[in-house]
């Protein structure tokens, strides 16, 4: 029934399923299921398993920047005393709880709340001060990523797993039924490809109504639900009949965070002339599932995500994406509210233009500066 | 051991039983990154410019240190990443062990040394008398022991070989007189914040900070299993540091002292840019405010001078005094 649906009835479904629970649409009704509040690297597999429903704060602070909503509730954040200085998916979401204000209104209160360190050390303290204000359970799972001894790594990440689990049996009181669990895992696989197989055509076809900052997200909400997948393949099918990318005009690669805040999420006032043939952000929740188990499968995705990955490793597949995109020139982003992404962009062999920039705070961008810059790496490129 | 080899270290989850290291404590670097934390970028800075350090060591335990291996990745010094583990537990002290073995044999291959058993055993024991001596030294704080004093011998002796480590008391005209806070934070960088707070009569009974009580509550080896495996255990059981991510139990413990310490306000010390510390000053602030006990947030930064500083003290002083 679903290869029936369009892309747009697919998104539909996906996001009324997933923003059903959310206090504008709830008007004030009691979930069914127990509600979790992950990090959007946390193992959802498991909690689907298990019936939990999940949802996902920094993404919901990424619509509120989108909905241009964030001002407000930064402020709101600063008024009760959380630092300007954190990261501003946690002080977007702080203003919305505060307030209790958002587009969507704001998620059903969590049973529990699950953060990862595999992206970052800021979601875990973010995760305890959510864990302060609803006075619920905590668990953080402690990815220590690529380098040291794998063995022992995979091994302590195991015993973390299955602790997670006990917990989380414990929660809804029931079993977890560990065949259901590889099902999961396979459909988040499969949804990886599927979403592997729309980038590839992000250097050569012309996009048209697709975004694939916002088609991603799916990936992060949904990525174990077939409809993800299905949604995927269509926007493949519709990318391949789609009119070729204009290669005349300057090809850029955009390195880092989409500004939630902008229309289009890439600087498009300052990028006359210039086509974004790739970024690296739509391709950091391609994850590897694979393995023999499901010890091995969880430990492989959620352990080497791309920021947990060493800086050699992350420059190898920085450079991949920047052959496959054939990029002349880079848009780098220092994103103001994620240090670990500051320095991706070494060794990379092409002219750059560096940009401070914040993806849920648009004030914190100079436009003019950027302009600027953008322009001087043009002139680069086009004089190279 | 005597040191061979002169590693920086950063955070006091790197293990003095394996070997000295120079613990950091500031340096005027010229590296500078935006909207990133001072310490570290001073840190990145001596490593890179100071011709007498040998190699670094710090741990990945907060979003700035994740990231120090690609700003030193072309120092051509001894490099190490030490894996601290985010919790507590068995599971988690098994992987420390493990890390610390790993750290061990990395120094071994590169400085072409031996580190035996038995000196880390007698390390350990070293640490352990002088964790009483300082933990005695910050008992004293409560008779009126000068904290400038207690800090000031701390960060002496961390630049110094564990064995040449001296505790010792501090000059009687160095007792300090005034109102009783408590103090919270990371490494302190810069003593002349702690000095100001005396001079304007603010007197310290009382920290959760890196250097003092992080530095002496590390436990002492339990005697089970392999030596790594105590050696973990015995860092993981120390007052625990937010990027532990156990925000509620920092709390507890903190509140607990603060309340038998008696202090009528909290210095909450945050180097700027420190996500971990900053997330942590919201839910002591709210925490604080419940029980009535005024808490001043002091950001310590390059880019805040001495003077700002100083008059947010004198302004936090006269609140006290009310």
């Amino acid at each position: 029934m679903n290869m029936e649906m369009t892309i747009a009835q697919l998104q539909a479904k996906l996001l009324r399923e997933y923003y059903k629970g959310f206090s504008k649409f709830a008007k004030g009704k009691q979930p069914e299921r127990k509600i979790a509040w992950v990090t959007s690297f946390a193992p959802v597999e498991i909690l689907s398993a298990l019936d939990i429903d999940y949802y996902y704060p920094e993404s919901y602070a990424a619509v509120i920047a989108a909905s241009g909503q964030e001002q407000a509730l930064l402020k709101e954040a600063g008024r009760v005393g959380l630092s300007a200085d954190c990261c501003a998916y946690s002080c977007c979401f702080e203003g919305s709880v505060s307030l209790e204000k958002g587009p969507r209104g704001v998620p059903p209160k969590p049973d529990i709340l699950i953060a990862s360190n595999n992206q970052c050390n800021t979601l875990p303290g973010w995760w305890n001060i959510l864990a302060q204000r609803y006075d619920v359970p905590l668990i953080v799972t402690d990815y220590p990523g690529e380098g040291g001894n794998e063995e022992e790594t995979r091994h302590y990440v195991k015993w973390q797993h299955e602790r997670l689990i006990a917990q989380l049996e414990q929660l809804t009181e029931r079993r977890m039924d560990r065949e259901r669990l590889n099902r999961a895992l396979d459909q988040s696989q499969i949804s990886v490809k599927a979403w592997e197989n729309v980038l590839q055509y992000m250097p050569d076809r012309e996009a048209g109504g697709i975004n694939l900052f916002d088609a991603m997200s799916y990936l992060i909400l949904a990525r174990c639900r077939e409809e993800t997948a299905v949604l995927y393949q269509k926007m493949a099918e519709e990318l391949s009949c789609a009119a070729p990318a204009n290669r005349e005009s300057i090809q850029l690669f955009w390195l880092g965070y989409p500004l939630w805040y902008h229309p289009d999420r890439i600087l498009s006032e300052v990028l006359d002339g210039c086509r974004v043939c790739g970024a690296n952000y739509v391709s950091w929740w391609n994850l590897d599932y694979s393995g023999e188990d499901i010890f091995e499968r969880l430990f492989r995705a959620y352990n080497y995500t791309f920021l947990n990955l060493k800086g050699s490793t992350r420059t190898e597949k920085l450079t991949e994406l920047l052959q496959a995109s054939r990029a002349q020139g880079v848009i780098t982003l220092h994103n103001k509210s994620c240090k670990c992404d500051f320095v991706s962009a070494r060794n990379i062999g092409l002219p750059q233009a560096e940009l401070e920039i914040d993806m849920v705070d648009r004030t914190f961008l100079d436009v003019e500066g950027a302009k600027r810059k953008v322009q001087l790496l043009k002139q680069t490129i086009c004089t190279g | 051991m005597v040191i061979v080899m002169r590693i920086l270290s950063m955070s006091g989850f790197v293990p003095e039983q394996i070997c000295d290291t120079i613990r950091f404590t500031g340096y005027l670097g010229r590296h500078s990154i935006s909207h990133y934390c001072d310490y570290a970028s001073d840190y990145i800075s001596q490593i890179l410019e100071d011709d007498s350090i040998d190699g670094a060591v710090y741990p990945k335990s907060c979003d700035s240190c994740r990231v120090i291996t690609s700003y030193l990745e072309n120092s051509g010094k001894f490099l190490h990443q030490i894996r601290v583990p985010a919790r507590e537990d068995e599971g988690a002290a098994a992987y420390f062990a493990a890390s610390i073995r790993a750290y061990q044999t990395e120094l071994e291959k590169y400085f072409q040394i031996e580190i035996p058993e038995a000196s880390i055993r007698e390390r350990a024991d070293m640490i352990a008398e002088r964790n009483r001596r300082v933990r005695l030294k910050y008992d004293s704080l409560l008779e009126g022991a000068s904290y400038f004093s207690y800090l000031s011998q701390i960060h002496r002796m961390l630049q110094q070989p564990l064995a040449e480590q001296e505790v010792e008391a501090p000059p009687p005209e160095k007792r300090a007189r005034g109102i009783p806070i408590y103090l919270i934070g990371s490494f302190v960088g810069d003593l002349a914040v702690i000095g100001k707070m005396e001079e304007i009569g603010l007197k310290i009974v009382g920290d959760n900070i890196t250097e003092s009580k992080r530095l002496f509550s590390v436990k002492e080896l339990d005697g089970r299993g392999d030596i790594y495996g105590q050696i973990a255990r015995s860092i993981l059981g120390n007052s625990l540091s937010p990027t532990q991510d156990d925000f509620s139990t920092v709390l507890a413990r903190d509140m607990e002292e603060i309340r038998e310490r008696g202090a009528k306000g909290v210095v909450f010390l945050i180097q700027k840019y420190c996500e971990a510390y900053d997330y942590l000053y919201y839910i002591y602030k709210r925490e604080l405010d419940r029980l009535g006990i005024p808490v001043l947030r002091l950001s310590v930064s390059g880019t805040v001078n001495m003077q700002v500083r100083a008059l947010a003290l004198e302004t936090f002083a006269d609140m006290l005094q009310g």
